[in-house]
């Protein structure tokens, strides 16, 4: 079931290719109708999906028996999420991409191979099928950018493509060393991840490991100062690239992180706590900061993601029930208010053929129910109680101070600064008088336009609401995490910490 | 009556057919002057019967190797061997000479009467080459060698009204002519100091004897070690490549460059490790230190090419280095892959260069290619697959070479080597995008290129085997696993 998965997209994206250039009108519907299908398996994942520990539906078959590779799928409650975020968001930002008229099947067709290899990074359970994985959804994602992006798209697109591809080189020898490890101790190369879990590494060597693992997811993250690369590529990105680079590639990151590096190196992860948290803390402060003084607002939006992803790091780090579940249900939270946020700077683009901040004002009276949808994410990004940046800010931070008590008080900072830059934002755009010309003849959103943000918001709405019906399914296996890190280690979770402890998660959400 | 010794024939039956082949082309090109087709015909006939007798050299070599390689054999009085290493180059050689000839066919017959030379001269060549490989006898690797470089020299000035052509064909001819009397001297030295020219006597010598003062031997080695250097255009001896791979009639690069890279390499494990496994201590470190200097020079000169041809050959230099982490892991498996699956590339990738650039043409300037992915799609992605191969972008045949060659210098402890080579794929990244960049994201104009039917094989065998050996490479890598020298 999971090969079908990651196979159905490929196949969608196949008929799309074979369907020929005369119809042209045909290529993007029939795109966004096929992609639906793994949208509905995913669906059907979930639903039956069983809140426990461990991998469910596995899939394992020989590739290479003397390398020890094989193609090894399986999902548990921290990759759950990411998958079914994937195949909501690659409909819907095909939906929104109707403003590509140039080459429309090509881009059809990167944009269902991206979804592909990014399920395949999040259902790998094999360190080589992985990598596979990981390196290939680069290409794609390259395209995307370069040939439907702005101005400086060549820029931006090589900037994002070297960037990566010098951490996941680094990670590749990571990999090779783990394989030879793991031959040396056991008498045969392995690369699956369960194998390499077991194994005994030097102190040393570990905390090399780490570093090669952590460099090349953060730099996907972007965890500070390795940021560069991504207000570039957000902001030369088509809309539908920039919502799934947002959306979905910079989860790779943060998955990568909980999924690889607290797993594989325990003892070094739990040395690196407070670098990984402070860098994760300045990257907080230091996004919000210039999020605030960007006169472009996709720019905006952009360095907001680096503000966020860094409570997603810090979560993933303070390593308690708590900041774990926040964690992996913020990667969610983010990819369905970002890429809404990204959606909604897309649209306003397509009118106007400008983002910067200053052409605008007073929108509010031009385009009401726009004014509305936008004011909504704003609020879900900030988190207000009620909407799902609350439930995974409050979980990460609550979750963190156990741990982490002085660098969760800083980002906490981070919070108060989301809703100066979101809402300062939100004033000069919306607010006021349209004082200029261009404005004043606006239309507001189609209805295929709502229908695209509708189901974003009601994602918003459910995951505020009633985050349990998520959370339920992420304990078990943030839990298995946390065992782990306590049984390989001598390091323990103070109380209050594991879920156990009455006052996190459960408790105050029900 | 004079009694023949018994000789083992078909040690060297396939090269005799080839040798055969090419004196057929030439007489009858003498006799009836007939269309250039004909003389493919001979020339297609030819390799398919030394294809099928290299297959019967691999059902009686390859297969016993699992019994100890017992059909192995040492032929004419230790001058050839036929290991499986031997062979399963002798195969990658012939399958290159057949894309080599298709890919330069238009340039073939845009030669008219010198067609037939041309022919002749590709035979040759592979014949060459096919011995070096084949040879346990240092004199009789330079026999072959010579065979083989002299052809290529001849090869890269064909189209000899071309200026860049001369010069380009007078560059290799000096610079080549130089590597191979280096070669020469090296193997001089190591006869004096061991008094042996058959390599398997030279690993013999080592068993037997503990030589305390060995600097006569080492020189000799480092001098073939720079001689064959020379030959893969591995750093610092790759000064003639970017010039030749420039100026040579496109329609024939693809396959000199393939070929003296596989033989060269094949020379070079044989000799290092078949011939003097005892003295890594000594040479481990040398060809570690190439294989960096290579991969960082050729990768970040590439990065400033805007000649495409110039920007691959810079790239082959990379590669020689990335082949060489191989050897210092002391394997041949990864290195043997690495080789048949980078060769197949260069040959796809020098045919793509002939149909921009013209089958006769000197130079290939990277704006010849903007817009290429528009013009012409399939010739576009046929490209960008073949450079994202030698990239070694997951998913295709060049990804599990590099892993395979890292992971063996890895074993063997040479850590550092593979995180060098790591960055600098990393580096190399970016001059394959640069084109990928200009063929798929700028626009054009211009009219869309005319792709001839045996470009097409060409092109299609190459894209295939890259992807298929990327997603499926277990049937290879066996192969190449089973392929090891005497």
């Amino acid at each position: 079931m999971l090969t079908w998965l990651i196979a159905l997209p490929v196949i969608a994206a196949v008929i799309v290719a074979l369907v020929p250039k005369r119809l042209k009108e045909l290529h993007l519907p029939l795109g966004i109708a096929l992609s639906v299908l793994p949208l509905a398996l995913a669906g059907y994942v979930f639903w039956i999906f069983e809140p426990v520990a461990g991998y469910q539906f596995r899939q394992q078959a020989v590739w290479y028996e003397p390398w020890g590779i094989s193609w090894s799928l399986g999902i548990d409650g921290i990759s759950m999420p990411m998958v079914l975020l994937t195949t909501i968001l690659v409909p819907i930002s095909l939906a929104a991409s109707t403003s590509i008229t140039r080459r429309t099947k090509e881009f059809v067709v990167y944009a269902l191979l991206l979804e592909a290899g990014m399920i395949g990074v999040f259902l790998a359970l094999d360190l080589f099928l992985f990598f596979v994985f990981f390196e290939a959804i680069l290409i794609p994602m390259y395209f995307i950018i370069g040939i439907w992006g702005g101005e400086r798209r060549i820029y931006a697109a090589t900037k994002f493509f070297i960037f990566t591809a010098f951490g996941s080189a680094l990670m590749l020898a990571g990999i090779i060393a783990l394989a030879f490890t793991h031959a040396e101790q056991f008498g045969s190369a392995s690369f699956a991840l369960s194998d390499l879990m077991n194994l005994e590494l030097a102190t040393g060597a570990e905390r090399w490991l780490f570093a090669a693992f952590a460099l090349a997811f953060a730099i996907k993250v972007p965890l500070f100062p390795l940021h560069t690369w991504l207000p570039d590529a957000h902001t030369e990105a088509p809309t539908a690239g920039s919502v799934l680079l947002a959306g979905v590639l910079l989860k790779l990151g943060t998955y990568g992180l909980l999924r690889f590096n607290l797993s594989l190196f325990p003892q070094a992860s739990v040395d690196a706590v407070w670098i990984m948290g402070t860098l994760a803390v300045i990257g907080i402060i230091y996004g919000a900061v210039v999020a605030i003084v960007q006169p472009d607002l996709k720019r905006l939006v952009a360095y907001s993601s680096v503000s966020h992803l860094g409570f997603i790091v810090l979560g993933t780090f303070a390593l308690t029930s708590g900041s774990l579940q926040g964690a992996v249900i913020q990667n969610v939270n983010h990819g369905l208010t970002t890429g809404a946020l990204f959606l909604l700077v897309g649209m306003i683009y397509e009118r106007r053929h400008t983002k910067q901040i200053s052409d605008f004002g007073g929108l509010q009276k031009v385009m009401p129910v726009f004014a509305g949808f936008f004011l909504f994410m704003v609020f879900a990004s900030i988190g207000l109680p009620g909407l799902n940046g609350f439930v995974g800010e409050f979980l990460i931070l609550i979750g963190s101070f156990t741990t982490l008590p002085a660098l969760t008080i800083v980002a906490a900072i981070g919070v108060v600064l989301a809703a100066i830059y979101m809402l300062w934002a939100y004033e000069r755009v919306f607010t006021g008088v349209p004082d200029k010309e261009e404005n004043r003849v606006l239309s507001d959103l189609s209805i295929r336009e709502i229908s695209i943000l509708a189901p974003l918001v009601v994602l918003v709405l459910v995951l505020g609401l009633y985050p349990k019906i998520l959370l339920d399914k992420i304990a078990p296996s943030t839990e298995a995490v946390l065992d782990h890190i306590e049984s390989q280690t001598e390091f323990v979770i103070p109380e209050p910490g594991r879920l156990g402890d009455v006052f996190v998660a459960g408790g105050d959400q029900e | 009556m004079i009694a023949t010794p018994d000789v083992s024939w078909i040690a060297i039956l396939p090269e005799l057919v080839l040798a055969l082949g090419a004196v057929a082309v030439l007489l009858v090109d003498v006799q009836w002057k007939p269309a250039t087709r004909v003389l493919g015909v001979i020339s297609a006939i030819t390799l398919v019967v030394a294809i099928s007798f290299t297959m019967l050299q691999w059902a009686q070599a390859g297969d016993a190797l699992e019994f100890g390689g017992l059909g192995a054999l040492v032929a004419f009085s230790g001058m050839v061997v036929m290991d499986g290493f031997a062979v399963f180059g002798r195969f990658v050689l012939l399958v290159m000479t057949g894309l080599g000839l298709l890919a330069g066919w238009k340039l073939i017959e845009s030669l008219n009467r010198r067609g037939a030379e041309a022919i002749a001269l590709v035979l040759l060549a592979t014949t060459g080459f096919s011995i070096m490989v084949a040879s346990n006898n240092l004199v009789m690797m330079f026999l072959g060698l010579e065979i083989g470089s002299i052809s290529l020299y001849v090869l890269a000035g064909m189209t000899r009204e071309k200026i860049k052509a001369d010069e380009a064909a007078m560059k290799y001819f000096l610079l080549g002519s130089f590597a191979s009397a280096i070669f020469v001297y090296g193997v001089a030295l190591l006869y004096a100091g061991t008094g042996q020219l058959e390599i398997l006597a030279i690993r013999q010598f080592f068993t037997e004897f503990f030589v305390t003062s060995p600097a006569v031997i080492l020189i000799g080695l480092a001098l073939i070690i720079v001689g064959l250097g020379f030959k893969v255009s591995a750093a610092p001896f790759h000064s003639w490549a970017p010039d030749v791979y420039q100026g040579a009639p496109a329609g024939v690069v693809g396959y000199m460059a393939a070929m003296a890279k596989i033989a060269g390499f094949l020379a070079i494990a044989r000799v290092l490790l078949t011939g003097v496994p005892q003295l890594d201590a000594n040479w481990l470190p040398v060809i570690a230190g190439l294989s960096a200097l290579s991969m960082l020079v050729g990768s970040i000169i590439a990065l400033v090419q805007n000649d495409v041809r110039r920007m691959l050959a810079y790239s082959g230099v990379a590669h020689a280095g990335f082949i060489l982490t191989g050897i210092v892991g002391g394997a041949t498996t990864g290195m043997l892959f690495y080789v048949s699956v980078y060769a197949i590339q260069l040959v796809g990738a020098f045919a793509v260069v002939a149909v921009v650039s013209g089958p006769g043409s000197s130079g290939s300037s990277i704006d010849e290619y903007r817009g290429l992915a528009r013009r012409s799609p399939a010739l576009g992605a046929a490209f960008a697959v073949l450079l994202l191969g030698m990239a070694g972008l997951p998913l295709t045949s060049g990804f599990i070479a590099k892993f395979g060659v890292f992971s063996e210098a890895w074993a063997n402890g040479y850590g550092w080597l593979v995180i060098v080579a790591l960055l600098a794929s990393v580096i190399a990244f970016a001059f394959y995008l640069r084109v990928i960049v200009v063929m798929y994201m700028d626009e054009t104009e211009e009219e869309a290129v005319l792709v001839s039917a045996t470009t097409r094989w060409v092109l299609g065998i190459a894209v295939i085997g890259t992807v298929l050996a990327g997603i499926l490479p277990a049937p290879l890598i066996d192969m190449a696993a089973n392929a090891f020298p005497l």
